[in-house]
């Protein structure tokens, strides 16, 4: 978090969703919902297709701005803050389809999330102020470690253009863990994974609990939502249809009946 | 002043048939082309030629400027928007159409030659008829025909029709059947073949001249940012709009600054209403 | 790191080459090429960080080019001014008319920005011709050259090779760092460049006012280089050239950059039919280069040594270290 803005915001503070309403010309993509995401926990958002899931990511990573409703960090209004804000603030987010940088290598597409913390701007760098310097090798050392964390330790060199899927999902969420987020926003990280590397995905998200970090997990892979979240919240067509623990949203009978199935 | 308004809506007219041939190819390929405004230079050129070097009838030269038109278009399509669409990169069409134009508008010049030629007369008119003369009339008549029946033809016939749906959604056309590589094709051929006969219209006023593309390219294009991309009633006004800008102020300021005040009504427009006049917005999902 | 090494050791072999050309060069003729390379480097290194790093496809930067060397001309030459400081006036002026084209223009999606460029490069030329008083409108100006010791050739070339080399080190230093990581961020992803949160409009407006002033530096250089400019001089496919130059050298270096400014300058004097054919050529090369290798020609070379050189890419299996992953979460928040 960069000085400055952190001193907006309290510690402890949670994200917050209140009856956000977005409509795109006619439809209504996302109907009234309220969502409240705290620190250390991992709250898994679920829903069929088309059920507003995505949009309410974009509303709270500020992709989308809300047509009614509110979205705030601790006391702090976020609803007309751009993107870069956010991301200063500390929400951090990855793609449903992994967006990297073909031509950079692993290491530095993991430094890129460290631009919040970079204060050397363009004219300091052009002139090869040590503090350029002396920041790229902190986010260097830190993505190294991070890289690690996540199991890419192998492929720190690597062209990012060269990685397998896996590679690309564990890589995004590095990236993000790099910016040092107090919330990060998970758009079907589980999308193509393999069982084990499911699992290990579940212990990521694990640490991040462990670590303070509020994950927002948007995620069709039902079993896993039910066994790594500490609250889940089910939509369907705009609507919040149930917010509660696993167990509860799990034997939700509306729930059963529009999304999970007899 | 009367002569000056309709040099400057002759003028218009000229950018308004090169924004309607960016549409056409817009249409199908989300493809802003730097080769439009080359086309209409082919035609003019390919009409000198026919007409006035090999002394063949006026109907052989207006076949020889929209098939030269439609030739070119096909080439473009083939070569610098096909390989092109099929990566990621959204920049690369840029790339391959200005590489294109560039080709082609040297090599006009290689051939053709740096100055500009004249354009021979289409209709027999005596050089005396003043407003009434041939070379204003046939642009403005052939850029209204020109909208006119490209609205009749997306309305009325069955390829328009497709052309349509293309445009709205390329993947839900191409889900439902329809040939979209051939659509595109046939677009980009029926955009060379409109932009030609724009050039063999206007010849007499734009003379043969190599250079006239790039100045095309640009001129139609704010045309078609001031009228709405993709509308095709907006590329008239814009064109008409602009030429006649143009002329107005040269005839109070002088016709040195011809340029920068299209450019200023295009920062205008874009600053009041970034979708053009008749454009519509445009909704980006990430 | 060893390629990193390589590629620093191929810049030092080059700078050395550079530094001691005036001994070298068979005539005149070779230093007066060698130094034109160098002042148009000293635009096209600018003009690098928003076509090759930014990915924003400034098509009309002899605009710039033009007003730098008009107003280093006018300064210099009618006013008297000291050419040292009528340089930094107009690097300072193309700085402004950089922030002036760039505040709205680099809003724009990619195609508008293009015509918009495209547009300034013909504007500058009407009113370069409009303003016949000042600029000698189409009749042209003389230039004044620099004192001793620049006005020998040799002199002149150690110049303006010192600015090349003094762009080139302010480009390296921005493409290594985090700002140019943000750069190559909005050229691949602007998606992904506001998320991390590169102020994306900020970031193009920066690289491009920084080129806007290498085009003032780079134009006062060129115009006393030729010593008389008319508005011919500065022709469109001039723009064409600078562009494409960094195109073919590839987007995200500045070595490939650099060769295509060498090699793309020296080549029509070498192979004359070349000179003859002349935007043809560079629009071939610039089709080739967007079919077959976007990424350039030094791309080439890569898959060249990659085939050569095999190193399979072997498959290994993602295996996070959590407790490592804890340490460096909590590290230093």
């Amino acid at each position: 978090m960069s000085p400055a803005a952190a001193a907006a915001v309290q510690p402890g503070a949670s994200l917050r969703a209140v009856a956000v309403t977005r409509r795109f010309g006619g439809i209504t993509a996302l109907d009234g919902v309220s969502l409240e995401l705290r620190p250390g926990e991992v709250h898994g958002l679920i829903g069929p297709n088309g059920s507003g899931k995505t949009t309410l990511l974009n509303l709270l990573s500020g992709y989308y701005e809300p047509s009614e409703g509110a979205i705030a960090l601790g006391n702090e209004p976020l609803e007309r803050a751009p993107v870069q804000r956010r991301a200063r603030l500390g929400i951090g987010r990855t793609f449903q389809k992994p967006r990297l940088l073909p031509t950079l290598t692993v290491l530095e597409n993991t430094m890129l999330g460290a631009w919040p913390h970079a204060r050397a701007g363009f004219v300091e760098t052009a002139f090869g102020l040590p503090r350029a310097a002396r920041e790229d090798q902190a986010a260097r050392s830190r993505a190294t470690e991070l890289l690690h964390g996540v199991g890419l330790g192998h492929a720190v060199a690597r062209r990012a253009n060269l990685l397998e899927h896996a590679e690309q999902r564990f890589l995004e969420i590095a990236r993000a863990l790099a910016a040092r987020p107090r919330f990060v926003l998970l758009d079907e990280p589980a999308g193509g994974l393999s069982t084990d590397e499911i699992d290990h995905l579940g212990g990521i998200l694990g640490t991040l609990r462990e670590a303070g970090i509020g994950v927002l997990l948007v995620e069709h892979h039902t079993d896993f939502v039910f066994r790594v979240c500490d609250r889940v919240t089910a939509l369907d067509l705009g609507r919040m249809i149930r917010e509660g623990t696993p167990a509860e949203v799990r034997h939700d009978p509306e729930v059963i009946r529009v999304y999970l199935g007899a | 002043m009367l002569s000056a308004l309709v040099a400057g809506l002759a003028t218009g007219a000229v950018f308004a048939a090169t924004a309607l041939a960016y549409n056409v190819m817009f249409s199908t390929s989300k493809v802003l082309s730097v080769t439009t405004g080359h086309l209409p230079m082919l035609g003019g050129v390919a009409g000198a030629y026919v007409i006035a070097g090999l002394g063949l009838p006026w109907w052989l030269g207006l076949l020889a400027a929209m098939g030269t038109g439609a030739l070119f278009g096909l080439l473009t399509e083939l070569v610098a928007i096909r390989r092109v669409l099929a990566r990621s990169d959204e920049h690369l069409w840029l790339l391959s159409t200005l590489a294109l134009a560039t080709m082609v508008q040297q090599a006009v010049g290689l051939w053709w030659g740096t100055e500009p030629r004249p354009f021979p007369r289409l209709i027999p008119q005596d050089f005396s008829a003043g407003l009434a003369d041939q070379k204003f009339w046939l642009p403005i008549a052939l850029a209204v025909a020109m909208a006119g029946g490209l609205e009749l033809f997306y309305s009325r016939t069955m390829a328009g029709k497709l052309f349509v749906a293309m445009s709205e959604d390329a993947f839900a056309a191409r889900a439902r059947g329809i040939p979209t590589d051939r659509i595109r094709v046939a677009s980009y051929a029926l955009a060379g073949a409109l932009g030609g006969l724009a050039g063999f219209a206007a010849g007499q006023l734009t003379f043969a001249y190599f250079a006239l593309g790039l100045t095309l390219t640009l001129n139609g294009f704010i045309a078609l940012a001031v009228g709405g991309l993709g509308s095709n009633v907006g590329a008239l006004i814009g064109g008409f709009a602009l030429g006649l800008l143009n002329a107005l102020a040269s005839y109070w300021f002088g016709g040195e600054y011809q340029q920068t005040i299209a450019v200023g009504l295009l920062m205008v427009v874009l600053l009041v209403k970034p979708e053009g006049l008749l454009g519509s917005k445009q909704v980006r999902p990430v | 790191m060893s390629a990193e090494h390589r590629r620093l050791g191929l810049a030092a072999l080059l700078a050395l080459g550079a530094a001691t050309l005036p001994f070298w060069a068979a005539d005149q003729y070779q230093l007066h090429l060698a130094t034109l390379i160098a002042a148009y480097w000293v635009l096209i290194g600018g003009l690098n960080l928003v076509v090759g790093y930014a990915g924003q496809l400034s098509i009309g930067h002899v605009g710039l080019l033009s007003i730098g060397a008009y107003a280093f001309a006018i300064l210099a030459g009618k006013a008297g001014l000291h050419p040292a400081l009528a340089v930094a006036a107009s690097g300072a002026l193309c700085g402004i008319a950089g922030l002036l084209l760039g505040l709205p223009s680099l809003r724009l999606p990619g195609f508008y920005f293009a015509m918009a460029t495209m547009a300034v490069a013909l504007i500058v030329g009407e009113v370069v011709l409009a303003q016949g008083e000042l600029t000698g409108g189409g009749v042209g100006l003389p230039v004044p050259g620099f004192p001793a010791p620049f006005d020998s050739p040799a002199g002149f070339y150690w110049l303006t090779a010192a600015a090349a080399a003094v762009v080139t080190w302010l480009t390296w230093n921005v493409a290594r760092r985090m700002q140019g990581r943000g750069l190559i961020a909005i050229r691949d992803s602007v998606v992904t460049a506001q998320a991390v949160g590169v102020p994306v409009l900020g970031a193009k407006l920066r690289a491009f006012v920084f080129s806007g002033v290498c085009a003032g530096v780079g134009g006062s250089l060129f115009a006393a280089l030729q010593s008389y400019i008319t508005p011919d001089t500065f022709h469109f496919e001039l723009s064409l050239f600078f562009f494409v130059c960094i195109i073919i050298g590839g987007r995200g270096g500045i070595l490939g950059p650099f060769l295509g400014v060498v090699v793309l300058t020296a080549l029509p004097e070498l192979v004359s039919p070349l000179a003859k054919l002349g935007n043809f050529f560079y629009g071939l090369l610039l089709l080739a280069v967007v079919l077959v290798v976007p990424e350039g020609i030094g791309r080439v070379f890569e898959l060249v040594a990659a085939r050569l050189k095999p190193r399979p890419v072997e498959s290994v299996p993602v295996q996070p270290d959590l407790p490592r992953l804890a340490r460096a979460l909590r590290s230093n928040r």
